[in-house]
């Protein structure tokens, strides 16, 4: 399945904004901000987050793939999806 | 003895060790002590009336440690607030409490706006990030300058640390831990002195810490659990090693490891994600002495494999309530294989009765409820008389938490009392969840009860009847929710029922929907 890197991004930040920042929405996310950094994302909203992205592009995350380097940001959700698809 | 004579005492015997480990950031007890006292002076010099209340509201990191004792050192009752709290909810507690002073991280400056607008009572704010973008009259102050340029009061070796004998702690409030009452809005525990340096105490005698000991802090301060790991490293000269990546446990084990930590502190679903979710079984940690659990009950089935996963660790599986400041038991690890399921002894200096409703106590083997008595039980809730006498009798604390002794004398626990939902060790009202779900006026009944969750111990789950002519599906439920609640109080899982078994008196049957409800 190809999807590009501008349709992956529009569809993490939809699903972050809808899930984690209602509430906030004067408040601007960057493609680079770290989720944790700004307290969107908790415990319980990594695992939903990553449940949303083995749904919708229909690969599994390995535990060890569970990094920050990897799901901490929209770029880094962007890059490590299009790897795992590549 | 009060509570920051434990920092003060630690000063002094242990002034360059380590205290305090944040990421790529250290600090000794020494330098914690100088920025302890440089910011309580300040907020002394502020010239509250002792007493008043200054709220917390911090992520876990150094400043936190040395924040949270330099309010109490000024004289002022210090309340940490739930950093995962909505702005309206953060405001009923600076509101309860009259709250003159917010002590807050920048971290969480989008709430701000809406907590200052809503706050009666706060005459001061103390932040990291300078605050102009706030159109508020209220005084406003930088950490950064007062660490730079304020004062001390002097050096550990010469300060009065108001005696050392723990037994004369003052009965004096010197903390408010707000915690999910059955009623739904948060209650205010009132903590003195002595309650804190009781347990903390205690906690250090049978854990066996020493200086030698530290700790993987993945729990928040503002949790009372939390509070207890800050106390009690902070009592016996250990270090603290923070980490609030807990969402990527790879992340932390790689820190246990290169910090070579002693201890890990978890609720059960830290446990059941570290055991089904990472590396946690394979990886060695080899300078690990000990595990403690608290927060709920852990599936004995948990506990099993986490004995065979590190059977030579000790594992301390323990008891308590943030009412109790907070431990009442603890089972020694060398009984635990035999006696899984229990939540073991009372601590040292507390005694545990199992009683009958009519307040007598029943005999071993019999049920009935945990009754706690000791130094560490609290002074009441704030301002809630009525809440406070359900469960504050005679200087006896109702805990809520029915169980039975077995003939040695360890307790088993068997159901609660209350209705309250332990999620990855947050408490939750089934109550207040109810109550915002039929905020939404597609719904006409609502029964929000806990499930068994593999990862969070007990996960939220709501029995829904609709309105007629209305539809609604679990997401568009879950996101109202989301405007309402904090995460971890939307449920999980959602069923639609056409109506919810009742008994006769006309009160939802939730035993029926826990057990036999159909599964989504």
């Amino acid at each position: 399945m190809a999807v590009d890197q501008d349709t992956i991004k529009k569809d993490l930040r939809e699903f972050i904004v809808d899930n984690f920042m209602v509430g906030s929405e004067n408040e601007t996310l960057n493609d680079d901000d770290s989720f944790m950094e700004k307290g969107i994302v908790d415990s319980t909203g990594v695992l939903e987050l990553t449940s949303f992205v083995e749904e919708k592009y229909e690969f599994s995350i390995d535990d060890e793939e569970m990094l920050p380097e990897n799901l901490d940001s929209i770029d880094n959700l962007v890059k490590f999806i299009s790897r795992k698809m590549g | 003895m009060k509570i920051q004579s434990l920092l003060e005492k630690a000063a002094r015997e242990y002034r360059d060790r380590t205290a305090v480990v944040h990421l790529e950031r250290r600090i000794s007890f020494g330098d914690l002590y100088r920025h302890y006292s440089k910011t309580a002076s300040f907020m002394k010099a502020l010239k509250l009336p002792a007493g008043e209340r200054v709220a917390l509201l911090w992520e876990n990191s150094i400043e936190y440690v040395y924040l949270f004792f330099a309010i109490q050192r000024a004289g002022y009752v210090v309340v940490p607030i739930d950093t995962s709290l909505k702005p309206d909810k953060i405001a009923f507690i600076l509101n309860d409490c009259t709250a003159k002073g917010l002590v807050f991280h920048g971290k969480f400056k989008r709430h701000l706006p809406a907590v200052l607008n809503e706050s009666r009572n706060l005459e001061f704010i103390l932040s990291d990030i300078a605050l102009d973008f706030v159109n508020d009259d209220r005084t406003k102050y930088l950490l950064k300058q007062i660490i730079e340029s304020g004062e001390e009061f002097g050096s550990p070796d010469n300060i009065d640390s108001e005696g050392h004998n723990p037994n004369d702690a003052p009965h004096e409030l010197t903390a408010i831990f707000y915690t999910s009452g059955s009623t739904g809005m948060p209650k205010g525990v009132m903590l003195s002195h002595r309650n804190l340096v009781s347990n903390t105490l205690a906690t250090v005698e049978y854990l066996k810490l020493t200086a030698r000991d530290s700790v993987i802090v993945i729990l928040p301060f503002y949790y009372i659990y939390g509070n207890s790991l800050l106390l009690t490293h902070i009592a016996c000269g250990g270090c603290l090693v923070l980490d609030n990546r807990f969402l990527y446990p790879e992340v932390i084990l790689d820190t246990m490891e290169k910090e070579k930590v002693t201890g890990f502190s978890g609720v059960p679903s830290n446990f059941m994600i570290l055991l089904n979710k990472s590396s946690f079984p394979e990886r060695r940690l080899e300078h690990l002495r000990y595990f403690t659990q608290a927060g709920g009950a852990m599936a004995p089935e948990v506990v099993r494999r986490l004995i065979d996963a590190f059977p030579q660790k000790e594992i301390y599986i323990m008891y308590g309530q943030t009412e109790a400041a907070p431990r009442a038991s603890y089972c020694p690890p060398e009984r635990l294989r035999e006696k899984i399921g229990t939540i073991g002894i009372p601590v040292p200096g507390v005694e545990l009765k199992i009683m009958d409703d009519s307040g007598r106590e029943v005999p071993d083997g019999d049920s009935g409820e945990i009754v706690i008595i000791g130094p560490n039980v609290m002074m009441g809730y704030w301002n809630q008389p009525d809440e406070e006498s359900q469960v504050l009798r005679n200087g006896m604390l109702f805990s809520g938490d029915l169980a039975l002794k077995d003939e040695e004398g360890y307790i088993f626990i068997i159901g609660r009392k209350k209705e309250i939902i332990k999620v990855g060790g947050n408490r939750v009202s089934a109550k207040e969840v109810e109550e915002r779900i039929l905020e939404n006026e597609a719904i006409a009944e609502a029964a929000v009860y806990g499930v068994p969750d593999d990862l969070l111990g007990e996960a939220i789950k709501a029995s829904i009847v609709l309105r007629k002519g209305f539809e609604l599906d679990i997401k568009e439920l879950q996101k109202f929710c989301r405007s309402r609640m904090a995460e971890h109080k939307i449920p999980k899982q959602v069923e639609f029922l056409e109506e919810l078994p009742k008994y006769k008196s006309g009160k939802v049957n939730k035993l029926v929907l826990a057990e036999v409800g159909p599964k989504k």
